[in-house]
């Protein structure tokens, strides 16, 4: 009979698959390395990393995901400069897979990195970890020349959740291109100033819809009732996507002002869009709302008639 | 490989955990964690690392009861309604107040939950009243993350045994007996404790396509959770609560509304209008569904063909890498665009889950079954609606509460005359030189279950599957031939999927009345909440055939209003909205 | 009562220029939950993984944990 468990053998052991002359035997030594789960394998896996074969330097790139910590965020920084893309994509990924925040510090060197794609993937991988020491070079590379770049650094200064970065989000929220105003928008949730909101109702007024959209939905965190003009400006949006999210805040701020608006948009065509506003007028319940509702009690819309009864029962309930 | 050998071996360990999928990994790693001196064993029939429901990953949790989007209170409510009341609420509010634990506890496994630029979990609306469902973007490391932890954690893992039967004595569970899968030797685990996580019965009904594993469960998922279970006299409730799910036809993957939903798509007749509610999978919803497609208004579709570029572009990326990623290859076989055509949908083959229904081994809120020392969770017990977070939830629970059962407990005597009559019941088909092959069986088993136990439930076919299924029976008790050791772990599941089927069989006809939706859609019974409103356990009788017994639903801890509790009801049978 | 040789179309193909069976690696065997895959010695004395059981749940772990890009899942023909 065959081994009956899965065994813990010896880390050096299994590494001296890694001199072995043929690529296809370092490839299985490493992943029994990773398979170990033993932190004594990353030396190894380390080396691995500069291995002549593109083929064991991924796997080896892939490996480091079992395991955490500043070594191996280091080999796959290195790896992040290989030669071979699968090499790189590989390394990239399991960047974003660490979670200890000490990992941070064999990345936080490369935060400035001329190499964009290098220093894309170190934003992503430090993102995650959270270090304060991050936020200088992520603001410095709001104005970096690649769109991609500027996404992830916003996204790590989002992050970091600081009042002092409102600034730069809010020029981030202006900047040339529509995905990074998104991130930017979105990354400004956490907070409920003034600049802020500034920021979020000026973008309403944005030329791209989903930049509207992601503006409308963030107000529902940081908006408060000064912001519901804005909001209900969009409500006759172009978009139903955009008009959906400002319906879905206007209800968070708990806008009875706007029920009535929200009320006649009961008419429209759009599916998705009559079953939020029910929803909303029930959260909101108004009873002058109710003559909007009544007529949709049994529409052929299952979601909307739901809603529309849910809605009924509440803003009777309210008034009761 | 494959040949067949003769062996047995025995060892001992504190506590065996059969299957190493979802709930199982989670039970193993929390038993050690509560208990580091205890020896845990953990077993499955294929390989930890990518075994189960979630081999390839998950593309999110869809029932998250994360503070400030959801209360346990709201969770709760809602899963009782869901499923007509008929609900012991204890297990499900546990599970509701403990699972952020557990997302937390996962995060910091390695698997990411999809979170907002300010690093907060990115919960999507999809219930009106509670917040549930969280993406994982990163799903397709789940697998990965838990066999890291159950190395770190140093658990003994056994792969390719598949366990057969379990052993019991003194009143209690004593082990299990094993099967090699690829050379039919045998291992008996003596256990004080033992946790079964062995997924569902994703092999009871046969998809339309005809291919024995193009299952929506995971093939290798074919029950024997239940048959154990239930040869080991252990009550397993509600078993006539179908799992039926609203599915991708053909392909017969799920069509993750719940994905699509947050961003607009939703499931709509061949009019392109939405005819059911897309929030959850319910009885209810699958009555609707299975009265749209046979009532002259389907096909039934995913539409997704009237959203933005950009948002089809979004589901396409989470739909085409994570849970099952061979669905992008056949939208693109057969040339489907989201952007330009519906998605045909249908109805899946039926089975038992909890994942989606309510039945299943019956488990109180520490996930104990009704043998002492046997825990269940997951997929196969009885917890409604518990879906993979559930699945992580209660392994925990049974692993946590195994690890406090085996202090001063010595390990239970059981009968030897057991072993050896276990080894000839599996090991009969290597004795013939001739005969039926296990997928012959398996077919045939499989096509009566469509043929007459497939709801809409009719007395008079569920009477004649029994004796259909008992010529099988015979066949194959007498007559089963295999040539190798893989073809024997097909014979063993083709004897458990028959068990199963007798379940099914068995179970809707010992309820006389309808309920669930079309899960248990009996024609000739109304819902009878008089007799009725109570679960059903089925066990093991005295003549070696299912028993029944009635079950009162414990008193609720999360009180429902009258009004409420048929809310789904309600909703459905009113006469200016039913179905021409 | 002999058994037929009913021929099916297998999904899983292998590479096998691709394939690294020889050195020793068995990922894709060992990653299959339904254990359909083995390894085959081909004439010329290499090793290389096939699909001997067509019993697939086309759920991809081969293909996505082989370390050379050698395992393509396809659809069954059934339901492709």
């Amino acid at each position: 009979m065959s081994a009956l468990f899965e065994e813990f053998d010896d880390i050096a052991d299994l590494a001296l698959g890694l001199d072995d002359p043929s690529s296809g035997t370092r490839i299985m030594a490493v992943i029994d390395l990773a398979d170990s789960a033993d932190p004594a394998a990353i030396p190894y896996l380390t080396l691995a990393i500069s291995d002549p074969d593109a083929g064991v330097r991924r796997q080896a790139a892939l490996a480091l995901t079992s395991f955490d910590g500043p070594q191996t965020a280091g080999a796959l920084v290195i790896a992040l400069s290989d030669s071979d893309p699968a090499v790189r994509e590989a390394a990239a990924i399991s960047l974003t897979e660490l979670k200890d925040p000490e990992a941070g510090n064999a990345i936080l060197p490369h935060l400035g990195d001329t190499d964009e794609f290098k220093l894309l993937s170190c934003f992503a991988g430090i993102k995650e970890l959270r270090r304060a020491e991050a936020m200088v070079p992520a603001i410095a590379a709001l104005s970096h020349s690649s769109a991609v770049v500027r996404v992830q650094a916003v996204g790590v200064v989002g992050w970091l959740q600081d009042e002092a970065s409102l600034l730069p989000l809010c020029d981030a929220a202006d900047d040339d291109d529509p995905a990074v105003r998104r991130a930017a928008l979105a990354a400004l949730g956490f907070s409920k100033s003034d600049t802020a909101q500034k920021a979020l109702m000026d973008a309403l007024r944005d030329p791209e819809w989903l930049v509207r959209e992601a503006a409308a939905e963030t107000l529902a965190k940081s908006g408060s009732p000064s912001c519901v003009p804005a909001l209900r400006s969009v409500l006759t949006d172009d978009f139903w996507q955009v008009r959906l999210k400002a319906v879905r805040s206007l209800g968070k701020l708990g806008a009875t002002e706007a029920a009535m608006q929200i009320g006649a948009m009961m008419e429209l065509n759009l599916p998705n869009l009559r079953k939020e506003c029910a929803a909303v007028l029930g959260e909101l319940a108004v009873p002058q709302t109710r003559i909007f509702l009544m007529p949709f009690e049994d529409d052929t819309d299952p979601d909307v008639r739901k809603n529309v009864r849910w809605a009924l029962g509440r803003i009777d309930k309210t008034a009761a | 490989m494959d040949e067949i050998l003769d062996g047995l071996t025995q060892i001992d360990c504190d506590i065996l955990v059969i299957g190493g999928g979802t709930a199982g990994p989670m039970a193993a790693l929390k038993a050690k964690k509560k208990n580091p001196e205890a020896n845990v064993v953990l077993l499955d029939k294929a390989n930890v690392k990518r075994s189960g429901a979630i081999s390839m990953g998950m593309d999110g949790l869809n029932n998250s009861v994360i503070p400030g989007y959801a209360t346990p209170e709201q969770y709760t409510k809602e899963i009782t309604i869901a499923n007509d009341g008929i609900c012991d609420q204890a297990a499900v509010y546990r599970y509701a107040e403990e699972c952020y634990g557990i997302i937390k506890e996962l995060d910091s496994f390695g698997i990411r939950f999809q979170k907002d630029q300010n690093g907060e979990y990115d919960v999507k609306k999809v219930h009106h009243i509670g917040t549930y469902v969280l993406p994982m973007p990163n799903g397709d490391t789940v697998k990965k993350a838990l066999y890291r932890q159950l190395r770190k954690a140093r658990i003994n893992i056994v792969n390719r045994y598949m366990a057969t039967r379990l052993l019991t004595g003194e009143g209690r569970v004593a082990g299990a007996i094993c099967v090699n899968t690829r050379t039919a030797e045998f291992l008996v685990v003596r256990a004080k404790a033992v946790i079964m996580g062995l997924g569902a019965a994703g092999r009871l009904g046969l998809p339309t396509s005809g291919y024995l594993y193009g299952t929506y469960e995971n093939a290798s998922n074919s029950g024997e959770g239940y048959a154990m279970a239930f040869h080991a006299g252990a009550g397993l409730a509600n078993l006539e609560c179908y799992q039926i799910n609203p599915l991708i036809k053909d392909y017969n993957g799920p069509a993750c509304a719940y994905v699509a939903g947050p961003l607009g798509g939703y499931t709509a007749n061949a009019a392109g209008e939405r005819f059911i509610e897309c929030d959850y999978w319910s009885g209810q919803m699958m009555q609707e569904f299975y009265d749209e497609l046979q009532g002259g208004k389907g096909p039934v579709f995913l539409k997704l063909d009237h959203l933005a570029e950009e948002t089809v572009a979004e589901i396409e990326r989470v739909l085409h890498i994570v849970e099952r990623p061979t669905r992008g290859h056949f939208h693109a076989g057969r040339g489907t665009d989201y952007r330009k055509t519906m998605i045909e949908m249908h109805i899946s083959e039926i089975g038992f889950c909890s994942g989606h229904s309510a039945s299943g081994v019956f488990v109180d809120e520490n996930a104990r079954t009704t043998i002492a020392g046997l825990y269940a969770a997951g997929d196969m017990a009885n917890v409604p609606h518990n879906y993979m977070l559930g699945a992580f939830t209660h392994g925990a629970f049974a692993g946590e509460d195994a690890a406090d059962y085996i202090k001063d407990m010595d390990f239970a005597e059981f009968d030897h005359a057991e072993v050896e009559a276990e080894r000839i019941r599996v090991l009969a088909p290597t004795k013939r030189d001739d005969g039926i092959p296990p997928n012959q069986i398996e077919y045939k088993t499989r096509r009566l279950v469509n043929d007459y136990l497939q709801p809409p439930k009719v007395t008079a076919k569920m009477q004649l599957a029994q004796k259909r299924f008992a010529e099988v029976r015979e066949d194959m008790e007498q007559g089963m031939y295999v040539r190798d050791a893989h073809e024997l772990m097909r014979a063993l599941e083709a004897s458990t999927i028959l068990d199963c089927a007798d379940m099914a069989a068995a179970a809707s006809l010992y309820r006389t009345e309808s309920r669930w939706g079309l899960y248990h859609n009996r024609v000739e019974y109304e819902r009878d909440d008089e007799n009725w409103f109570c679960h059903t356990i089925l066990t093991k009788g005295a003549d070696g055939q299912p028993a029944h017994a009635k079950k009162a639903v414990q008193p609720y801890v999360v009180d429902i209003a009258d009004e409420e509790k048929d809310a789904y009801y309600n909703q459905r049978v009113d006469p200016s909205v039913a179905a021409e | 009562m002999p058994l037929s040789q009913t021929a099916t179309m297998v999904p899983v193909t292998v590479n096998k220029d691709l394939c690294i069976a020889d050195k020793g690696c068995t990922v894709c065997v060992d990653v299959c939950p339904l254990d359909v895959l083995r390894i085959a010695v081909t004439d010329d004395g290499t090793k290389t993984a096939y699909m001997k059981y067509d019993e697939c749940w086309y759920c991809m772990p081969c293909e996505a944990d082989c370390p050379t890009g050698a395992v393509t899942v396809n659809l069954p023909y059934l339901l492709k």
